[in-house]
């Protein structure tokens, strides 16, 4: 629509797109840098939350404005390059890291379906192909900087990246298998508004492969089960250790930016992106909120994923990678398609599958819940009525010590 | 480590084990969201009353603990002047002088009996050396040493640092009576001297008879 205006009042068309391209990339940077401020603080309040703690309350009120002024602060400090560093190399890559993540933009929908920046027919192949940026960009931080740790995480970063991302690209290929398609919005309108017609929940192989594509998500973005390559009690912060100010503000933005990517590509093509029962169909602020909600969902997982989880040593995260995850993402591959055969004919088998995955799932969700109760009691424990040298009671106030008692007269008439 | 054997009962073992533990995990994390923040919002509540702090606090913490090793404090009500403690500060920063005084027992702190012989002329404490190790206060016999619970005592220079427990006119007046008291004892022992000395002479009449 934008386009036409345009050409209607005298603009060539090849411009006018350009110009169009330009605004939609401008709104979706903008709309990364504030995501990314925003969920930085979120994650620490609910980081804070896991460990009984409060988190950032004094700028704005609990603590909201805190990543305007981490933002400020990072851009006002001096952004200083090591001697001996490839000044070039050096200042480009953060902006490559970036590049990668604001590129898979282009074909995350936004709710319904057709929603993304553009339709591409291989949308799947494109997001797994944009996000392979991020390795070169880390590759290139490390070897710039001229510092070992830096080295070392950049090596780390590409090892672990590279190795991740085939269970990824092979977690993703049963729900390819049930779309029948690479484009993302053939994807979203393959499901329904219903969890059995879920793609997640469609057959035991399909949700396979979404666990093994969240798995390896939060190993490709670096988060923290996975944080090797930015280990600060090994590397002080991996190829991030040299830069600082706004370059370093640039390498958090898409830290934090990846974890839109990731719940957004999870809940498109795993949970039903934005559809809408029958009723409401058409709405599209509904739809977008849905699929919004679905999206802060899967980056709460994340963030509960990141407070929960110890670390890997490297190579326990090299050989869950090659001895565990790929050997399952070929088992869902290829149980995908057997049950595809299987189940070619009788539509009456793939819908009870699907309605006893659904039942399945609830009924393991209630017995986490009920785990969640008995965990819930067992912390509840008041930490004063552990034993200690001093008597809890004491300790309140309830027990008072033994006073101290003068008793000088007694002895006076001795004197 | 567990040994590595090659058996696929493992692999699946390891997988199972794999994901159970993180289901438990995973649940123990969302159970301590519903709890309340344990943290005391320090510069804003006064940690030392319990009644403003159960106001708007809900942890389980009950203000400072009584065993905290804050500031030191001498009662000296109840000091015997017994320089222990200055004895036993590895950092020398207790310094005391006494002189005599009369004679009392009480009671101390901890139910063990106490004589006190002699009064201080000077207790000062120089906080701004001490490194609160507490080694002054364990061998106290009565007492009268003790951290309080108190931290905040950041003054503007480094003398109001050495705190002085007993005031110029209390130590005039103990070094007063101390005199009187020599006096006393002078007095006292010429007397007994005196009495001795006639009873001397007495003593041995009797056996001459």
């Amino acid at each position: 629509m934008l386009i036409q205006t345009m050409t209607s009042l005298g603009i060539p068309e090849l411009i006018a797109q350009l110009i169009y391209a330009l605004l939609v990339a401008f709104l979706c940077v903008n709309f990364i840098a504030v995501y990314a401020g925003v969920i930085s603080v979120v994650e620490r309040r609910v980081a804070a939350k896991m460990q009984s703690r409060v988190g950032p309350n004094r700028v704005g009120p609990q603590g909201s404005l805190q990543w305007l002024a981490d933002g400020i602060k990072l851009i006002l400090k001096e952004d200083l390059i090591p001697d001996g560093a490839d000044h070039f190399l050096f200042k480009l890559a953060p902006f490559l890291m970036a590049m990668g993540v604001a590129g898979t933009f282009a074909v995350i929908p936004w709710g319904p379906a057709n929603s993304a920046a553009s339709d591409m027919n291989v949308g799947i192949l494109y997001l797994i192909s944009i996000t392979s940026l991020v390795v070169i960009a880390s590759l290139m931080a490390g070897w710039a900087s001229n510092n070992k740790w830096s080295l070392i995480g950049g090596m780390r970063s590409a090892a672990m990246i590279v190795s991740y991302e085939i269970p990824v690209a092979l977690g993703l290929l049963p729900a390819i298998l049930i779309a029948g398609s690479l484009n993302m919005g053939d994807l979203v309108s393959a499901q329904g508004w219903a969890p059995w017609d879920w793609i997640a929940f469609n057959n035991p192989f399909a949700l396979l492969g979404f666990l093994l594509f969240v798995t390896g998500s939060v190993a490709e973005s670096n988060r923290t089960p996975f944080d090797l390559t930015e280990a600060e009690s090994e590397l002080v912060a991996g190829y991030a250790t040299e830069y600082s100010g706004f370059r370093f503000a640039v390498y958090t933005l898409a830290e934090f930016a990846n974890t839109w990517v990731v719940g957004a590509v999870c809940a498109a093509v795993f949970l039903g992106a934005g559809q809408l029962p029958p009723l409401l169909e058409g709405s599209i602020p509904l739809s977008v909120a849905v699929f919004v909600g679905k999206t802060m969902f899967m980056v709460f997982v994340l963030m509960w994923f990141r407070w929960t989880l110890p670390r890997f040593r490297i190579d326990q995260m090299m050989e869950f990678s090659w001895k565990y995850m790929l050997p399952l993402s070929l088992v869902a591959f290829l149980g995908q398609a057997v049950y595809f055969l299987w189940t070619w004919e009788s539509e009456v088998a793939r819908i009870m599958v699907s309605h006893l995955m659904v039942l399945v799932f609830l009924g393991l969700f209630f017995y986490f819940l009920s785990r969640t109760m008995v965990n819930f009691k067992h912390q509840a424990v008041a930490v004063n009525s552990y034993k200690t040298e001093i008597d809890y009671l004491e300790r309140m106030g309830i027990l008072k010590p033994v006073e101290a008692v003068v008793v000088a007269e007694e002895e006076e008439g001795k004197e | 480590m567990t040994p590595k054997r090659s058996s696929f009962g493992t692999y699946l073992n390891n997988l199972v084990n794999g994901v159970t533990s993180m289901f438990e995990g995973m649940s123990i994390t969302l159970a301590s969201m519903f709890f309340r923040a344990q943290t005391i919002q320090y510069p804003d509540v006064n940690i030392h009353s319990n009644e403003e702090l159960v106001k708007d606090y809900k942890g389980n913490l009950r203000g400072m603990p009584a065993n905290y090793r804050g500031m030191l404090h001498v009662d000296m009500e109840i000091c015997t002047a017994c320089m222990i403690c200055m004895k036993a500060c590895p950092i020398d920063c207790i310094a005391i002088t006494n002189v005599k005084c009369d004679k009392r027992t009480f009671v101390g702190v901890g139910g063990k009996k106490a004589v006190q012989t002699r009064a201080a002329t000077r207790f000062d404490i120089d906080l701004g050396k001490c490194m609160f190790c507490g080694l002054c206060s364990l061998p106290c016999p009565t007492g009268a040493i003790h951290h309080t619970t108190q931290f905040e005592f950041v003054p503007d220079n480094l003398e109001a640092l050495v705190y002085k427990f007993v005031t110029p006119q209390e130590a005039q007046k103990a070094e007063a009576r101390a005199k009187e008291i020599e006096v006393e004892e002078k007095a006292a022992k010429a007397a007994k001297a005196k009495a001795e000395a006639e009873a001397k002479p007495a003593e041995p009449q009797p056996e001459n008879n």
